[in-house]
Order: structure tokens, then sequence, then C-alpha cells
């Protein structure tokens, strides 16, 4: 269960305070398969942060499967999204020194996993780069990357995943193999998935669609489709 | 946790070796300076203790300035008794000559290092010859070579050769004997670490000595008497034994595990201060590896935000570029030892230049490396290794300020830095309220100064060292801070190329402070050696008094007074040579309390605890050249008491006594000092405390007696004249034909050896200082690299709106000869002040302002930094725009 109550973040910018996200009250059942969306500027990313414990709000709490994390220290912020959270960048943030296996070893390393080698690859596999292991991010399409960026997302097998735009940057074809794959983690392994998207298509994908403006829920609706996606990803 | 921290850290260096590249150099050159000079000594210490016994001469040496009485000699002939060996050496200063006219522009007379041992000699250690024969076979030749008069032989140096244009075979007049020159000596086991000699080594036997009639009563002569004990015998009771039974003849003994301290000291104190100027290469190093870290770490930002995303706490992700850093480290280290390994093979023909004699090849000192070889390698791996975490600390420190949340934030790092700088309170904006920083802080400080301790290997050197180096850089902080930002305030220059460098070097993010830091201390050492240097030598070669003698001749009887002034006056148009009496002495007592001599013995560690306790036991133990004189002599002023009257008759002798040799032996008017002259005893009363200028090139004495004290006490003149250049010659030569006994020594030339000395002291202090300048050159490159890609992004977009690649070359050398200007500038400035310092304080000399030092030092240091600065930067010019908008 993700918990959002009364939670507002604003940033100092040219002297004055912007309000990102004003007063927002927000409950995401476990397994749900939740989409933000809304224009530029509505704060979805910086709420999805906000989850993920990237950072602070300004006011508010934030509770994940009942633990309060918005007033959490950082280092054991840090243990609690390496065990309970997975998430996806958009610009995808793969660490460019690292090759496609070790980028998805590193939480893996970082959980204590033995067999964190076997897991990856495995991983690796699943999403269909089981030839790219050793490549470096920037010897992978896209698309590739964003796969390599969902896997390691996936790799401690969080109860929640977390993805900003994961199709943003990807071409329609590559987005929607995308999309497929976080589909059927959520069908496997019942885990909760937020995305952020301005993909129309994604978002009428998903259980719950909720839309943002200017900081505040514009609207919360559940979606009728999720029976008709989960079958086309079959 | 542990092993992700270490394959992490392995996974960031794998792909970045290319970024590291000043981070290895940095270290590599102030481990190769610390280890390169610690080999050095440590190799030189080895030598000088495995040739401990060669380099006295024996087991035991007994020392005397005049010859062995005959109860000493009954005390030497009862050892023989006791299985040991002992042999005879006499050392003296004398004239030699020619026996026939020589070549045109070769020297008849020449002054010599006189040297006459018996068969026995060497003991020890081996003398190296240019003969298959023996020694003893070349100092008694067969007569039938000098047409069957009975004749002596004697080795000498090839110089003496050279200067006088003799070979082997031809003759050589000593004083009343003839000798032929039978072979040519290369090295000595006790004749060590001669900075400075008079003249060439000649080598006879003693009854060539006695043929040669120099030593008459007061000659100036050191008579050593070897000893070779049975190896079972110990040394201590011996020494003690020895020192009691030979007290009559003033004589010290000493064994050979002290005697060479001197030697030892010497070479730990050049070792310590190269080693210091080391240190400082490394420190200033240590900048280039911040620099390095922190370059790294801003472009490692997201990386580390990344880290943290996917669940990395703050201390997992420290430790881990920890744990780099150190890795990073002891690769540059391990580079500083292979440096300081060639280092230390380059620096012995610097050392054998120093010497100014093959005592590296006589001491067997070998640049191999051997087990005592680990010690200085290991340590200077240490050094490099802790200086690296040390320099590191702080900007790895700042990985925990990174949020995660900078992920989604282009500029995360700049908005952090901006909103510490906005605090007015500076020990926030250090973050100084972050009790981690406080530690660390600490840390840095407790560890650099402890390192600097562990250098010098004493605390108050090294706190001083570290004292030093801080308040320096400090200034230059402080100094290049105000240029940054006075520059900040001056309206923008009209020319585009000047705006931009200009803009370069006030801009937010600008290396510029750290680069004039580091090149600035660089030039600050650099400049301070020469402008010291350049003193000492102003004042040997060009402070000459106007009447400053040119020769000392030393050693003229008392009956050949009269004589030799006749003779001077005669060859030289009435120079009018001023003679001084003088004879040798040692203090036998002060207000009655007899003075003991605690030389070379066992309390040699304790002696060396204190400089000031060392100069005070020299007081006590130097020989004391006395003299009677009427009038005050000149450049002497009487701080205390009142000269005597000339006729004034004394019932006491009264003596005066210079005020530093005053204060350490704590004389005051009216105390009473007891001279040993010769074996009888005079006692003085201290009726005056005078002041000298010792560089006034004139005779100069601690203690000087009213007429008439020592009557009858063995005295000999000195003569000090002043000729013109062309009575030099003639004169030397016509005193040596006419009073063999009497040494000429020349000034000129004398002051000649010293200067040259002094210049390859410098050198070798000036190499070692230079490792600092190239480490600030590393600093400045490793600068130049962290902004690189600013650079390169700024000039592909000056290339899009038209400029040239001349202008962007244009703009870049403007900024690099500015930076070369200011950090020269204050660093010659420091420099300066320093060797004011020095000069004015420790040498107690005049000071002048050295323009050609400074204007040279400026120009190299603006050459320096535009030749660093171009060959780190020089790649972006040839850049194309697109290539690099590309993949903006």
């Amino acid at each position: 269960m993700i918990s959002l109550s009364h939670l507002t973040m604003r940033l100092a910018g040219g002297g004055h305070q912007i309000t990102i996200l004003d007063d927002l009250t927000i409950e995401i059942p476990d397994k749900q398969r939740v989409a933000i969306v809304g224009p530029s500027g509505s704060g979805k990313s910086t709420l999805l942060g906000l989850i993920a414990g990237l950072d602070r709000p300004t006011s508010g709490s934030i509770t994940l499967n009942g633990v309060e994390i918005s007033t959490m220290r950082e280092s054991a912020l840090a243990r609690f999204r390496r065990d309970h959270i997975g998430y996806i960048f958009q610009s995808f943030h793969l660490i460019p020194t690292l090759t496609a296996l070790e980028n998805v070893l590193v939480p893996l390393e970082l959980a204590g996993m033995r067999s964190a080698q076997d897991r990856a690859t495995e991983l690796l596999q699943t999403v269909g780069l089981g030839e790219r292991l050793h490549h470096y991010p920037v010897q992978l399409s896209g698309g590739e990357q964003q796969r390599v960026a969902v896997a390691r997302a996936f790799a401690c097998h969080p109860p929640i995943l977390l993805a900003d735009e994961p199709t943003g940057n990807l071409d329609s074809a590559t987005g929607q193999h995308v999309m497929q794959l976080l589909h059927s983690l959520h069908r496997d392994y019942g885990t909760t998935l937020v995305l952020v998207t301005h993909d129309r298509a994604i978002a009428s994908s998903m259980e719950r669609v909720i839309a943002l403006r200017d900081g505040r829920i514009e609207s919360d609706r559940l979606s009728d489709s999720d029976h008709r996606v989960a079958e086309s990803s079959l | 946790m542990n092993r992700f921290i270490f394959k992490m850290a392995w996974r960031e260096t794998r792909g970045a070796w290319r970024h590291f590249l000043y981070f290895f150099a940095c270290i590599a050159i102030g481990v190769g300076a610390l280890v390169g000079v610690s080999l050095f000594g440590t190799n030189m210490e080895r030598a000088v203790t495995r040739e401990a016994r060669g380099l006295l001469g024996g087991d035991l040496e007994i020392r005397l300035t005049r010859p062995l009485s005959l109860a000493g000699q009954a005390v030497l002939n009862s050892l023989g008794e006791r299985h040991m060996v002992f042999t005879h050496v006499s050392e003296l200063v004398a004239m030699a000559a020619r026996a026939n006219p020589g070549p045109v522009m070769t020297q008849s007379t020449q002054i010599i290092e006189l040297k006459a041992v018996e068969s026995a000699y060497p003991l020890y250690g081996a003398i190296r010859l240019d003969s298959t024969h023996a020694l003893d076979v070349l100092l008694h030749p067969n007569e039938g070579r000098c047409d069957g008069h009975p004749c002596f032989g004697a080795v000498v140096q090839e110089s003496l050769l050279i200067r006088m244009g003799l070979s082997v075979g031809d003759r050589l007049k000593i004083g009343h004997a003839m000798f032929l020159i039978t072979g040519i000596v290369r090295t000595e086991p006790d004749r060590m670490a001669n900075a400075f000699t008079l003249g060439p080594r000649v080598m006879i036997a003693q009854e060539g000595l006695l043929a040669a009639e120099l030593i008459k009563p007061g000659s100036r002569v050191r008579e050593r008497y070897l000893v070779k004990t049975p190896p079972d015998m110990p040394l201590d009771p011996l020494l003690s034994e020895l020192r009691d039974r030979l007290a009559a003849d003033s004589a010290r003994v000493s064994s050979y595990r002290t005697a060479q301290s001197q030697l030892k000291q010497f070479l730990e104190q050049l070792s310590r201060y190269l080693g210091l100027i080391g240190l400082t290469a490394l420190f200033i190093g240590g900048l280039g590896v911040g620099t390095s870290i922190h370059a790294f770490l801003r472009d490692k930002l997201r990386t580390i935000a990344t880290l943290k995303a996917v669940g990395a706490d703050s201390a997992t992700v420290v430790s881990t570029y920890v744990v780099q850093a150190i890795f990073l480290g002891s690769v540059g280290s391990l580079a500083g030892i292979v440096l300081g390994i060639a280092l230390e093979r380059g620096l012995p023909p610097l050392a054998a230049a120093l010497f100014a004699s093959d005592l590296l090849d006589q001491l067997g000192v070998s640049s191999e490396l051997s087990q005592s070889s680990i010690w200085p390698l290991l340590k200077g791996a240490l050094l490099g290794l802790l200086s690296t975490l040390l320099f590191t600390l702080w900007p790895l420190l700042k990985i925990r300020d990174i949020h995660p949340g900078a992920i989604f934030r282009r500029d995360a790092e700049q908005a952090t830095v901006e909103r510490e700088a906005a605090s007015p309170r500076w020990w926030v904006r250090w973050g100084f309220t972050d009790r981690w920083n406080v530690g660390t802080a600490g840390v840095i400080i407790l560890g650099l100064c402890a390192l600097s301790v562990w250098q010098a290997g004493s605390w108050p050197i090294g706190l001083l060292f570290i004292g030093a180096i801080s308040l320096a850089i400090t200034i230059l902080f402080v100094c290049a801070q105000v240029f940054v930002r006075g520059l900040a305030w001056m309206p923008l220059p009209r020319v585009l190329s000047l705006r931009y460098a200009l803009g370069n070097v006030v801009r937010p993010g600008s290396q510029a402070t750290g680069i004039m830091v580091a090149i600035g201390i660089g030039v600050m050492v650099i400049v301070t050696v020469s402008l010291v240097e350049q003193a000492l030598l102003r004042q040997i070669q060009e402070h000459r008094p106007a009447d400053a003698p040119t020769f000392f001749f030393i050693d003229i009887q008392p009956d050949q007074a009269q004589e030799f002034v006749s003779l001077v006056d005669r060859q030289a148009g009435q120079a009018h040579p001023e003679l001084t009496p003088l004879v040798r002495s040692r203090l036998h007592a002060i207000d009655g309390h007899v003075v003991t001599v605690e030389e070379g013995g066992e309390k040699d560690d304790k002696r060396a605890e204190g400089k000031e306790e060392r100069g005070k036991q020299w007081y006590f133990t130097r020989e004391y050249v006395l003299t009677f004189l009427d009038q005050l002599p000149k450049d002497n002023t009487l701080v205390k008491g009142e000269w005597w009257k000339p006729g004034q008759v004394f019932s006491t002798p009264q003596v005066s006594v210079e005020e530093d040799a005053a204060m350490h032996l704590g004389l005051a008017i009216g105390s009473t000092v007891e001279f040993d002259i010769q074996g009888s005893t005079v006692s003085a009363e201290v009726s005056s405390i005078r002041k000298v200028e010792w560089g006034n090139f004139s005779t100069n004495f601690y203690m000087i007696l009213s007429p008439g004290s020592i009557a009858g006490a063995p005295f000999t003149y000195v003569g000090t004249v002043r000729v013109s250049a062309e009575h030099e010659v003639p004169l030397q030569q016509a005193i040596v034909a006419s009073f063999p006994n009497i040494s000429a020594i020349h000034i000129g030339d004398v002051l000649d050896g010293f200067a040259r000395v002094l210049d390859r002291l410098s050198l070798a202090i000036r190499a070692v200082a230079l490792f600092c300048v190239v480490a600030g050159g590393l600093v400045m490159a490793a600068a130049l690299a962290a902004t690189r890609y600013r650079r390169l992004y700024e000039s592909v977009i000056l290339k899009a709106l038209g400029a040239t690649r001349s202008l962007i070359a244009r703009a870049f050398a403007m900024e690099y000869a500015l930076l070369g200007a200011v950090a020269g500038l204050i660093g010659l400035t420091l420099g300066s002040v320093l060797a004011w310092a020095l000069v004015r304080y420790v040498f107690d000399l005049p000071w002048t302002i050295h323009p050609q030092v400074l204007g040279i030092g400026l120009l190299l240091t603006m050459l320096l930094t535009l030749i660093v600065g171009f060959a780190s930067t020089y790649r972006i010019l040839g850049q194309r725009p697109l290539a690099v908008l590309r993949h903006e």
C-alpha cells in the first residue's frame, strides 16, 4: 500500500517559491497498476520521485507498506529503496562505466545476494538481452538501455515498481515491448506498478489513471481496460 | 556489502584510467622525490656504517695538534705489547715546488695537503692508486731512480700534476727534501667528504716528512695515531684508558663507532632537508590529486545519484570512492617508487660533484637495491598513499551531499554549491556546521602534521615545516583570491580574446586559485634556494673588502719573521705584510673548573639531541688559536670591559673574548680562563668582550691575550699580504724557495673553492626543488583537465558563432600567461621574503635584490604555464563544432 497524505512540494526558483505539488492525498493498494498523467510541469515526475524517497516533501507524509519514509534518515531510506522499490527513469540513467550485466548487478550486490551474477544474467535474458550482457550503455540502443534499466529496477523483486515515462525516449515499437515487459512483471510477481506517462494508450492500459494539473489532482479514475491489456500481454 | 565496495571501486577505475593520469603523476612525482632522496641517504649511511673503521683509519684514533711527547710515545708502544697494531699519520698544509722550471701556464709552486704515513697504513680499508705497486713501495723508491741520491717517493692527486704540468717520474720539492712522483692516488679510506680542500693531496713516508723539515715548534700539523685492536677486545675501556693516559698530551681519542658522526650528521641533515623539499612536492601533488578527484566526482554526479537511487547509502558510496582513491594512490606510489629509483641513480653523480671527491666510489656506495632499500621504498609508498587519502578525503566527503534527486536536475551540484555559498558565515559556507566535516578536517590536519613529523624525523622541524607550508599556502591563496576578485571588479576589456581569457579566470568554478597556489609554491621554493645561493656567492665573490689580503702565509717561524717581511717588500714593492703571532691551545679550565672533553664517546646520541647543546660543546672542546696584540684589531668592537693601554703591564695575563664564545663558555669580565698551550697551562683574566666582524677577510680571533702573556710559548706568525695580480706568482715562488716550511694560502682560490662547493650544494637542492615546480605544473594540468569539457563546449560555440581557431588560441595563451604571471609574482615575492629572512637572520648577511633571478623566474613561470596549458588543451582547438554539439 502506498499512502500519500497532504503531500506538498515547493522549490525555490527565480527568487520566489514554486509549488510543484499542492496538498495531494492518494492511496494506492498493493498490486495496483496506476498511471499518473498530466501536462508538463504538473508535478508527475516529482510525485514519483517523492514516492521513491529520492527527494523529501516540503510537508505531508509518504507511507509505503506501512512505513513512513518522508522522515527516514538518508541511509535508512537508501536501504529501504533497495529492498522495496524499483525505479525506471525516462533517461535510463545507467552507469556508463559499467556493462549491462554490471548495471543490473549493482542492486543485487548491494543487497548482498549470493547468486547475483546468475540472477542478473537471467534477468537480462528475460528482457531479451542475453547476447548483450557485456556491452556498455553507449553500445546499446535506447530500447536496450531501457530494458537494462527495467531489469535493474526489478532485480531485487521489489514490491513497488515506479517508472518515469519509461517509453518517453523510445520509438513506439520498442516502447510497446518495454510496456509488455512491465505488465508481465506485474502479472507474474504481483508488483505494484506506478508509472508516469504522456501516452494516452499506455495510460488507458493501466487499472487506474490519476491526472495532475498544477500540482493538484484533476481526476482519479479506475480504467475498464485492464482485462484487455492483461490478455494482450499474454 | 564489502565485496560490493571493492567490485564497484574496481569497475569505476577500470574504464577511467585516462582521467587519472594526472592523479598518478601528482603522487608519483612527490613519492619519486622522497624515495630518491631517502634511498640515497640510506645507501650513504649504510656505506658509512660499513666502512666506519676505514673512515677513521682504525678501531681507535688518537689525534693531536703537536708531536706526541715521549711519555705519550711510551703509552703507544705499550699497546704493541697487548697485541695491538698502530700506525702514525701526519697531516699538514705545505707548499710543493717544481724541481725544474715547467711549461708556461703551469704553476711552479702549489699549496698541498700533505699526508705522511708509515708502512702499516692503511690499517683498514684500501687506498686506490693508479699503480700496480703497493703504497709502501711507491713511497720508498729505489735510490737508482734518484741518480743515486737518497730520495723519497710521493703519490699525488692528479690535479697536482695538471696544475704544475708534472707527470709521474718527475720530481717535486717539499720543504727541504726532494720527492719522486711515483704514482697517483685516487681515494684514501680516511679522507672523507672533504667538501673543501686547500690543495691537492700529496702522500709521502714519515721519513720523507722528517727530511723535509717542515714541522717546527708551533707548526700547524695534525698528528694521528691509528690503532687496530684484536677483534675480541672491548673498545670502551681502552678508550677511557687512553684518554686518561694521554691527557697530558691533550690528545683526542675516538672510536670508529662514533667518529664519523659528523659525516653522518651532515648526510642526515642533507637527506632530511632534501626530503622535506620532496614532501613539499608531494603536498603540492596532493593539491592536484584533490583537484582530479573533485573533477572526477563532478563527472560522477549522476552515477552517484543513480547508485543512491538504486539503494546504496552514502557510507557505501563514500567507501567505494575511498577504496578507489587508495587503489589509485597505490598505483601512483608504485610509479613514484620507480621514478625515485631512477632519481637515486642520477643523484650519485651530483653527490660526487658535491663532495669534490671520489667519496661514493671510495665508500662503495651502490645504487643497487638491497634489503636496506626496502624501508625507504615502503616509507615512500606509505607517504604517497597516506597523502592521497588526506587530500581526497575532503572532496570525497561531498559525496554525502549528493542527493538521489540530483538525477532529475542538471545543475544539482551547482544548486548545492550556491546554497552553501549563499551563507554569510564562512564556517557554514565551508561546511563546518556538520560534525563529519569538522572531524574529517581534523583528521586531515593531524594527518598532514604526522606525515611532516615522520618525514622530518623531528617534532619541532616537522611542525615548523607544516606550519611554514600552511602559512605559505594561506598567503598564496589569499593573494590569488584577491587577484581573482579584483579582476572580477575590473571593467571588461574590449578585445574579445582578452575578455574570454579574463572570463575563464574569474568565472565561478574556475580553478585559477588552485593553479596559482600550486605553481606559486614551487616557484617560491626554487626562488628561495636561488636567492640564498646568490646572496652567499655575492658575499664570497664580490663583497671582499678593498683591503682584503691576497695571501695568508702560515707557519712563519719567529726567526724567519724579519727576513720574510723584507723578502715580501723586495718582491712586491713595499707590500708591508702584517704579521700576527699565534699559538694553538685548548681550554683547560674556566674559573677553576677543569673542562672535561666528552668527545667521540658514548654520549654521542645525547649530544646530537640539541643543536644548541652541540654548539655549546663545540666552544668547550675546540682548539683556540691565541694571539697577543697591542691594538684592538680592525672590525672588532668592545661590548664590555676595556682594552689594555699600550705598554700596560699586568700581573695576571688579560684576555679579550669574542661575545658568542663568552656567552657559550659562560665568561664575564673578571672570569679566569686557563689555556693548555702545548702542555703548559697559562691562566688569563677576562678583561673585555668583543664583537667581531667575521666576514672581513682578515685574521680574527676568539681569544686575544695581552702582550707578553705567552712569552716562551711555541708561537708562529701568520702573515697577511696584499699584492697586485702580477706579483702573486713571483712572490709565492720566492717565499717557497726561501722558506720551504711556509705555506701560502691564496684567498681567491680558497673563496673560489667555497663558491664551487656552494654551487654544487645549491644544485642538489635545486634538483629536488625542481620536483616542486613539476608538481605545480601537474596540478595545473589536472585543473585544466577538470575544466576541459567546459572549455571544449565553449570553444565550439565560439567557433559556431564565427570565432577563428587563432582567436581561441590567443585567449587560452593570455589566460595561461596571466596565471603564470600572477602565480610567479606571488611565488617570487614570497620566495624573496623567505630568502631575505634566511640571508638576514640565519646567515647574517646583507640583502640585495637580484632582478635577474626574479625576471628569469617570472619568465620561466609564464613559459611553464603556457606549455602546460597548451599541452593540456591544444586538442580542443581542433574540434569541429557539430561533432561536439551533436552529443549535447
